[in-house]
């Protein structure tokens, strides 16, 4: 069984129309209230007599009453305040202006206690909520009244003007005056920003105006820079002490405008500027220029300019400076330094920045090209090294060293000319045993390997086989001699050989000589043994770049000479003569004019002297075919062995013309291939088109001339890869 | 008939009184609460005690227009969120949490009215 039930109404509920006569004492009830308020004396009232009032009022939808009463009480007491405020003088005003501010808010928050259910049953848009309407009277009545406003402005930039002049002031006071434009506004803080921000910004650019002005003008740059952190970071304070923090990034910006951006050319340019400061490695100054140049727009643009402008200008005078076009150590080494020195400062001052260390990058490509002196001069500084030079330091400084060699050899936009000089002297290296440490040679190439990939270093790797290799065959060839027939009948010679495969090697230019018949047959038992052994394949010997022992007999001492093949047939000559001009040398060995010159001056012009001109000359320096020889006799030397240098360590002219050429034939079978590879993929392509691939192709290992590549083209042509549009002769179609 | 206080009195802490007087024939009934908790529950208390009036001078309230039982629904509302709501009481939760502008009871009163 259910029990109904019944929704109970209470009976006193149904609400009576209100007597105007009631309304009206409801309304004085809560206006008495609200002027004690105003006075400061709420203790006595009944918090719940008014609200329940003011609800009372509301249901009997007489709110209107009390609302217009409410802005009639509060346009009377903001008045009467006026007058209170605007009569005090000087300091007095703004701490009046304050405490009366500071209490009409609290009551104001009272008043709006006290008529909550008219504030939420009764305001509608666009009537103001009752704390808003009192906000508004203040805000109609007092703030913007002619006699507060301007002088409160006023008097407000002065104290803050005081203070940026080092004075201290009530930072509460302001806080309080500057938050009350925030308070009064009724939507996005419009009168704070119409009344009090607009002037206050304004006044601070003019103030930063004139101080940056005298300032930089009276002061190095660094001073000026570390003035300009200091004043940020004040208007930074600031800005939390007492102002509305939507000002923040406007004051920052005025501020940034002034002191930095109005003076970033100047900052620059001065004597005591950037320029300087990058000079003389003013790492901290650069470091302030560079975080205060970052905060105004394009400011780091000036600064990275100025900076890769030096750094050009800098690498321009090194590249070009006689004594280092004369010493390649002296040139790389320099280079080496100063990219130190950059990378110093990038990473000090410039924050390791990727657009100011790419700006560097290109300066530094700007200036290695600038000449085509550099390809050589950085493998001749590798060679250095390599024949010694790293001796004397420890594992790590030598990868510094290998990583800077690698580093301005990514610079080269010809890398196929180092490629063949570092070949050409890797070569030398090993053929003469001058290498230091095979370790130290494998290591710079695997460095070049990881740079350009496989292709770049498979020769100079194939030259280190063949160095292995060759090792093994001579041991092979010693023990072929052993059990030889024919070796019963020649006398004893140590005789080495090294195997070089063409194509890994440098061509070297050919020689001819006549080597002595001992020589020769030992030369033809190698050539028959090593044949033996590897059917299919041709020797051609080398000797021009070969060495010797010889023994020298004099009539109190012997002595051992290292010589060069050439000087060695030379040397031999005058077992059977005593006296022998060039001519007659040259005729007994075959060997060039040019390379008996450059063979025998060792020999006679060094400190040890085994040969003499007769007659004496003095000091002539050209040889000609007629000087005649002689062997020295009187030779002092202590030392049992004595070496003589076969050529100088540089190269001459003719050779280093020699492997340009040869860099030159490579490059037109790259450009050939490259068009092919091309074209073979496109089919038909637009004259311009092609050479712009073509170039963008070879980047990596060198910049083709726009010349050349037409004129492999027209090669291609004539050899029939390629063929002409007959309607449009700019067009090319590939023949498969 | 007071819901919410410990057997040892001394331990209550009490701060505040509210008062039920509907007639003045009626004795009155009195409420003893905490202002920490009345304040965090409810607008009107929140600024009732901000007010510093005579309330606040005095720690009581004296209310006039509602029932002993039902103040003591709503404060036990207020204490522990919940409400016994039944026909009997139900507009006059309404009523009392539309004048004091408990949201939360509004809703919940005039649901169970209109079902």
């Amino acid at each position: 069984m259910s029990r109904k039930m019944i929704l109970r109404v209470p009976k006193f509920q149904e609400p009576k129309r209100m007597e105007k006569s009631e309304a009206q004492r409801l309304w004085l009830l809560l206006k008495d209230a609200i002027v004690e308020v105003q006075h400061m004396n709420a203790s006595t009232l009944s918090f719940e007599e008014l609200y329940r009032s003011s609800y009372s009022l509301v249901i009997a939808k007489r709110g209107d009453i009390l609302y217009t009463g409410l802005e009639e009480v509060n346009n009377h007491h903001t008045k009467n305040l006026l007058d209170k405020i605007a009569q005090a003088v000087d300091e007095r005003f703004l701490i009046e202006l304050n405490s009366q501010w500071q209490q009409y808010k609290l009551q104001q928050i009272m008043i709006h206690d006290i008529l909550m259910y008219l504030d939420r049953m009764y305001v509608k848009e666009p009537q103001l909520k009752v704390f808003d309407l009192g906000m508004f009277k203040w805000k109609q009545n007092v703030l913007i009244h002619s006699q507060i406003n301007d002088r409160l402005v006023r008097m407000l930039l002065g104290l803050i003007h005081m203070e940026r002049n080092g004075e201290v002031i009530d930072g509460a006071l302001m806080k309080s005056l500057i938050q009350m434009y925030v308070d009064v506004s009724l939507k996005e803080k419009e009168t704070y920003k119409q009344e009090f921000e607009e002037r206050f910004l304004l006044a601070t650019s003019h103030f930063y105006k004139s101080e940056s002005n005298l300032f930089i003008t009276n002061n190095s740059c660094g001073a000026y820079l570390k003035k300009v952190e200091i004043r940020l970071i004040e208007e930074e304070a600031r800005i939390k002490q007492y102002l509305d923090e939507s000002t923040g990034p406007k004051l920052i910006k005025a501020c940034e405008d002034e002191l930095i951006a109005n003076h970033m050319q100047t900052m620059i340019e001065m004597e005591t500027g950037c320029r300087t400061m990058i000079q003389n490695d003013r790492f901290n100054e650069l470091k302030l220029m560079y975080r205060l140049f970052q905060r105004v727009e394009n400011g780091l643009v000036h600064l990275k300019n100025e900076f890769a402008g030096y750094v050009r200008n800098e690498g321009h005078k090194i590249v070009n400076q006689p004594e280092n076009l004369k010493d390649p150590n002296a040139l790389i080494t320099s280079l080496i330094e100063i990219r130190n020195r950059f990378e110093k400062t990038l990473s000090q001052s410039f924050a390791n920045n990727r657009d100011f260390i790419n700006s560097v990058n290109t300066a530094f490509e700007s200036f290695l090209n600038e000449n085509d002196k550099l390809s050589e001069s950085l493998a001749l500084f590798i060679d250095k090294k390599l024949r010694g030079g790293f001796k004397d330091s420890n594992d790590q400084e030598i990868d510094v060293i290998m990583n800077k060699v690698i580093l301005l050899f990514r610079f080269l936009s010809d890398k196929d000319v180092f490629k063949k000089f570092y070949e050409h002297y890797l070569a030398k290296r090993l053929l003469s045993g001058r290498s230091f440490s095979e370790d130290l040679e494998r290591t710079m190439i695997s460095k070049f390997k990881q740079e350009c990939g496989n292709q770049f270093t498979s020769k100079m790797e194939g030259m280190f086989t063949d160095m292995r290799l060759s090792k093994d065959a001579l041991d092979g060839f010693k023990n072929y001699l052993q059990t030889s027939v024919e070796m019963g009948k020649l006398p004893k010679i140590d005789m080495s050989v090294r195997v070089l495969t063409q194509g890994f090697w440098p061509t070297f230019p050919p020689h001819s000589c006549t080597l002595p018949p001992l020589l020769s047959q030992y030369c033809d038992l190698f050539t028959k043994y090593y044949c033996h052994a590897h059917t299919g394949r041709r020797i051609i010997w080398q000797t021009n770049i070969g060495t010797a022992e010889v023994t020298f007999r004099l009539p109190k001492k012997t002595h051992v000479l290292a010589l060069s093949t050439y000087q060695m047939l030379i040397m031999l000559l005058f077992n059977d003569a005593e006296k022998l001009s060039l001519k007659q040398m040259a005729a007994g060995t075959s060997i060039s004019f040019m390379d008996i010159q450059r063979s025998v001056k060792p020999l006679y012009s060094g400190k040890y002297k085994v040969l003499k001109r007769t007659p004496a000359v003095e000091k002539s320096k050209e040889l000609s075919e007629n000087d005649i020889f002689e062997l020295n006799l009187n030779l002092k030397c202590k030392l049992h062995r004595i070496k003589f240098a076969a050529t100088s360590q540089t190269d001459s002219e003719p050779e280093r013309q020699h492997t340009r050429q040869r860099v030159d034939e490579d490059r037109k079978i790259e450009i050939d291939a490259a068009i092919v590879r091309i074209m073979k993929s496109r089919k038909a392509l637009i004259h311009n088109d092609l050479i712009v691939e073509c170039t963008k192709q070879l980047s990596s290992r060198f910049v083709p001339q726009t010349s050349m590549i037409k004129k492999r083209i027209e090669n291609l042509i004539e050899r029939e890869y390629l063929e002409r549009f007959p309607d449009d002769r700019r067009r090319y179609r590939y023949l498969a | 008939k007071n819901l919410f206080i410990n057997e040892n009195q001394e331990e209550n802490y009490f701060d505040f009184e509210i008062i039920c007087q509907q007639t003045q024939k009626k004795k009155p009934f009195s409420f003893k609460t905490h202002k920490s908790i009345l304040s965090s529950r409810s607008q009107y208390f929140k600024s009732l005690f901000n007010s510093k009036m005579k309330e606040y001078q005095e720690n009581k309230l004296v209310l006039q227009d509602f029932s002993t039982s039902i103040i003591a629904l709503i404060l036990k509302y207020l204490y522990s969120g919940k409400i016994e709501i039944n026909l009997g009481n139900a507009i006059e939760i309404l009523i009392f949490s539309s004048k004091y502008l408990i949201e939360e009871l509004i809703e919940i009163s005039s649901k169970f009215i209109k079902n």
